[in-house]
């Protein structure tokens, strides 16, 4: 058979194919991209990773887990501006929701990790955080057999520090939020945004929010300086030293008052906002946004209806929305 | 002292032989592992990573461009080949194990180069990242800030135009060198641009108010452009200096060197295996031979072991032959042996009623000898010495009257005489009938010789006292007869006599050393059960000592000095062989012997 011919084949196939099925909707190349399905993980592991997300022994005095601050079923955030740490006390910066955590380029508001174990060793062993240690969490979870029996069973070598923060990152990557409607309509569904939230998206990418918010996470993909168009924290005021952001781990001025963009999927349910907490709404962050990010003043019309857009953004975990 | 030198001699070899087989042994492995390292699968491997890696890194940098050039919006490529480079670069570290001591160094101090390369250049399109998404902002929202400004000139009516048409020309010029100045940056268009942006000031006082955030807007984008754009081409020029290609290329060099140095000591091993090999073949050739000569040897030896085997053998035949021989002679002389016996036990028995002849010949030469017919011849002189006077004689004469008297008396002595010898002759008869039976029965001992005849027992023990009667009379043996009524029967007249006349004859001389007590024989027939007849033979003599018990049956076994041996055995046998049995007992030396004879009773008119 001659290429040619195969080809001819080939494509009548395709038009029968065509004919035949109710036109399958293509997927739109946008600069934003749909999320990907939940990867297929060691079913051991992630159950593991899973107790021990809701492991308070990881903390110092047994008070804190994860979820304590990473509450899945609100956002996988808490709604508090700062999170109280293992002291009681708050911690310097806004918890950023865990949902789709594992898309993002780096972790931390600053980006000082790349990977989930390592975001996993740094919380445990922070003194404000969970204030623990490897040592101690190792020997209070070999305390308890089922541990033990569960560790023994996922990993060769069993229950250590590695294979904890490896089955909490393992399970860290099935917590992602599939199916918002933004996501349909990225996949082909053009049906299912309003003209409003259509309208919304236009403007989200007219006036350039798609610059630093695109990607699969929309946002989580690179770093940018919080303040391109006008010192933010001199308007807000007391600056803090959390305001520095990638400086304090570099110390390079170009670094001053850089942030990982983060991810806007979900950002309807996970207020407040920036990594100060200064925005309490999306309203709020918008408009910060628009003033100090783009150096732009929108329409009220259309800042609706970028929220409008931005609400379409919101997944679904275990099935139910967010 | 010999053989203890050649057994250590012996030992030795054999320790040699195990300590060189070892030495070869471990010899090829070290050869065949140092020649089949599998480098050059790690090398393939290594190579593999690395053309990866590069093929990452040209990714990347396009992806830079195209971000540059604002094809894409999507800064995720720019993330992704960053993700792949530091999975494949730790991969590729972990198999740097297989680097010789030596050059590890240099590998690791190229890969350390490659990392802090790619760090660098990691960071400086993260910040590349940063700058050109703001720059592509401002720069794609440039026309439309200036379309803003250009909608309010047109709202504004004709005169206020007018007055404002150059800050119109002069701002469209200023969004006209700053999109030329995004394109080619210089700094000439640097100055441009600070001018237009100076004057774009001036004229913002000079317009109405509602031009003021417009112009605001547009100044801050062009400033930020001015900011952005050279700060974007440095990066672009950092990251393209960058190294990365380099050090990755400098690692594939290492790993062509190492390979190649790798492939020399390779085919060093290679050579060495070979003619390690070749040595091998040799001392296999070699020893070849050597089986071959044992092979050669051992064939040699096996067949003068078989042709001594077949000598052997035929030693052995001969051997057999002569052990056969000696047995078939041992046969014969046994026969003739046992002929022997038999003739002594004829001989035995035929003495025994010769014995008897013997009597019963010397009972009538005595008779004739003290006959009374002498008498009748003295009778006869007297009356030939008075031939003439015959008459006178018988009746006068003293002598002569006695003499009828006297003749008469002799008639009846001869008569009683003559009667006495005509019965001894009988016996004499009898026994030599006797003899004659012994004689023919013996002749024809191999055939069923058992001759059952209708007899009465207690005759028959009679008779064998009879043959006995002289010895047991000279003896003064008293004989005791206890026969209980037998029915007359089948029996072997021949053996059962020869076994009573030896008892009997036993008997009496057992009893021969007895002086001053009474010599008693007790005879005992009685019938036991249906159909046993038992008869018993006591004697009050010597008796038989206990460890004498089991020996007086057998052939040769005597106790007496002209004994031969054969009565007691030859009397066994004969009860034997008329399914019977002897059997002896004694209560010891000084307490007398009973001797049995058991058989089976057949009564006379059962058979025939």
């Amino acid at each position: 058979m001659s290429p040619v011919s195969t080809a001819c084949s080939g494509f009548i196939f395709a038009l029968c194919l065509g004919i035949g099925a109710p036109l399958a909707a293509a997927p739109l190349n946008e600069a934003l991209k749909p999320l990907a399905p939940v990867p297929t993980l060691d079913p051991a592991k992630v159950e593991l990773g899973r107790q021990l997300f809701n492991e308070p022994r990881l903390s110092a005095n047994n008070s804190l887990s994860c979820a304590s601050c990473h509450r899945l079923e609100s956002g996988g955030a808490d709604n508090q501006p700062f999170s109280m740490g293992v002291d009681g006390k708050p911690v310097t910066l806004n918890t950023p929701t865990v949902f789709n955590a594992s898309l993002n380029f780096k972790q931390f508001w600053n980006g000082r990790v790349d990977t989930l174990q390592a975001q996993v060793e740094e919380v445990v062993t922070s003194p404000v955080e969970m204030g623990s240690d490897w040592k101690t969490v190792v020997q209070n979870l070999s305390a308890l057999p089922a541990y033990q029996n569960a560790f023994s069973q996922a990993y060769p070598d069993g229950l250590n520090a590695a294979n904890v923060q490896n089955a909490l990152a393992t399970y860290e990557r099935t917590l992602l939020t599939p199916n918002s409607r933004f996501d349909q309509y990225l996949q082909g569904n053009t049906e299912i945004l309003t003209t409003q939230e259509k309208y919304g998206y236009q403007r989200f990418k007219d006036y350039g929010c798609i610059a630093c918010h695109q990607g699969v996470n929309i946002g989580g993909n690179m770093f940018q300086k919080f303040g391109v168009m006008g010192d933010y924290f001199q308007a807000r005021g007391n600056p803090l030293e959390s305001d520095l952001g990638r400086y304090l781990l570099t110390k390079d001025d170009e670094d001053r008052n850089v942030f990982k963009v983060p991810s806007l999927r979900n950002v309807a349910v996970t207020a407040p906002y920036f990594h100060d907490a200064s925005a309490k709404t999306l309203e709020q962050a918008v408009d910060v946004m628009f003033k100090y990010q783009l150096g732009r003043n929108p329409t009220q019309e259309d800042k609706e209806l970028i929220i409008q857009f931005l609400k379409t953004l919101t997944g679904e975990w275990v099935g139910k929305p967010l | 002292m010999n053989s203890l030198s050649r057994l250590d001699r012996r030992r030795a070899s054999q320790v040699l032989l195990g300590l060189m087989t070892l030495f070869l042994a471990s010899t090829l492995v070290f050869l065949y592992l140092k020649s089949s390292r599998d480098q050059t699968a790690t090398y393939t491997q290594s190579r593999d990573l690395l053309r990866q890696l590069q093929q990452l890194n040209a990714q990347w940098d396009s992806e830079v461009l195209k971000a540059r050039i604002a094809i894409t919006h999507n800064y995720d490529p720019l993330v992704t080949p960053l993700t792949e480079m530091t999975r494949i670069g730790a991969e590729l570290e972990s198999r740097s194990a297989y680097h010789s001591a030596a050059d590890l160094p240099v590998w690791q101090a190229s890969l350390a180069a490659y990392r802090t390369a790619i760090q660098e250049k990691a960071r400086l399109v993260d910040q590349f990242k940063s700058h050109n998404a703001v720059l592509r902002n401002s720069l794609a929202f440039l026309p439309t800030a200036e379309d803003d400004i250009q909608a309010h000139f047109n709202s504004i009516d004709d005169e206020g135009r007018l007055q404002l048409q150059s800050v119109a020309t002069d701002t469209y010029d200023l969004l006209l060198s700053s999109l030329e100045f995004a394109q080619v940056t210089s700094d000439e268009r640097a100055a441009d641009i600070l001018v237009g942006l100076g004057k774009l000031a001036i004229n913002q006082q000079n317009l109405p108010l509602e031009f003021q955030a417009p112009v605001d807007i547009l100044s801050n984008h062009i400033s930020l452009i001015l900011r952005e754009q050279p700060i974007v081409n440095s990066l672009l020029e950092r990251i393209a200096a960058v190294p990365v290609a380099e050090r990755l290329d400098t690692l594939t060099t290492h790993l062509d060197q190492d390979q190649q140095a790798a492939d020399l000591v390779d085919h060093q091993y290679h050579r060495y295996l070979l003619v390690f090999s070749t040595l091998l073949v040799v001392l296999l050739l070699y020893l070849a031979v050597r089986l071959l000569r044992s092979f050669a040897e051992i064939n040699r030896v096996n067949r003068a072991l078989q042709s001594a085997n077949e000598t052997l053998e035929q030693r052995v035949e001969r051997r057999t032959q002569q052990l056969k021989d000696a047995q078939s002679e041992l046969l014969d002389s046994a026969r003739q042996a046992g002929m022997a016996e038999i003739a002594t036990n004829v001989l035995h028995n035929v003495g025994n009623v010769l014995n008897s002849v013997n009597i019963s010949a010397d009972l009538v030469s005595r008779s004739l000898r003290s006959s009374k017919a002498l008498g009748l011849g003295k009778a006869m002189q007297l009356i030939n010495a008075h031939q003439g006077d015959l008459g006178t004689f018988l009746t006068e004469d003293e002598k002569g009257k006695l003499l009828p008297g006297y003749l008469n008396q002799l008639v009846d002595a001869i008569a009683i005489e003559q009667q006495g010898m005509s019965d001894e002759l009988a016996q004499l008869n009898k026994s030599v009938d006797h003899i004659k039976d012994i004689v023919s029965t013996q002749q024809s001992y191999a055939g069923a010789s058992t001759l059952l005849e209708p007899l009465e027992i207690g005759a028959l023990i009679d008779d064998a006292l009879r043959m006995n009667a002289g010895a047991l009379s000279r003896h003064h043996v008293t004989v005791v007869k206890q026969y209980a009524p037998v029915p007359q029967m089948l029996g072997d007249k021949h053996r059962l006599l020869l076994i009573m006349v030896n008892l009997i004859s036993n008997a009496k001389y057992a009893m021969s050393t007895l002086s001053e007590q009474a010599r008693q024989i007790t005879l005992t027939v009685q019938q036991t059960g249906d159909d046993m007849l038992k008869i018993s033979v006591k004697d009050d003599g010597e008796g038989i000592p206990s460890e004498n018990m089991t020996r007086i049956f057998t052939h040769g076994f005597t106790t007496r000095k002209e004994g031969h041996g054969f009565g007691l055995h030859s009397c066994a046998l004969a009860a034997v062989e008329m399914h019977g049995q002897l059997t002896a007992h004694s209560d010891g030396p000084g307490h007398g012997a009973v001797f049995t004879l058991t058989i089976p009773l057949t009564l006379a008119g059962s058979t025939s």
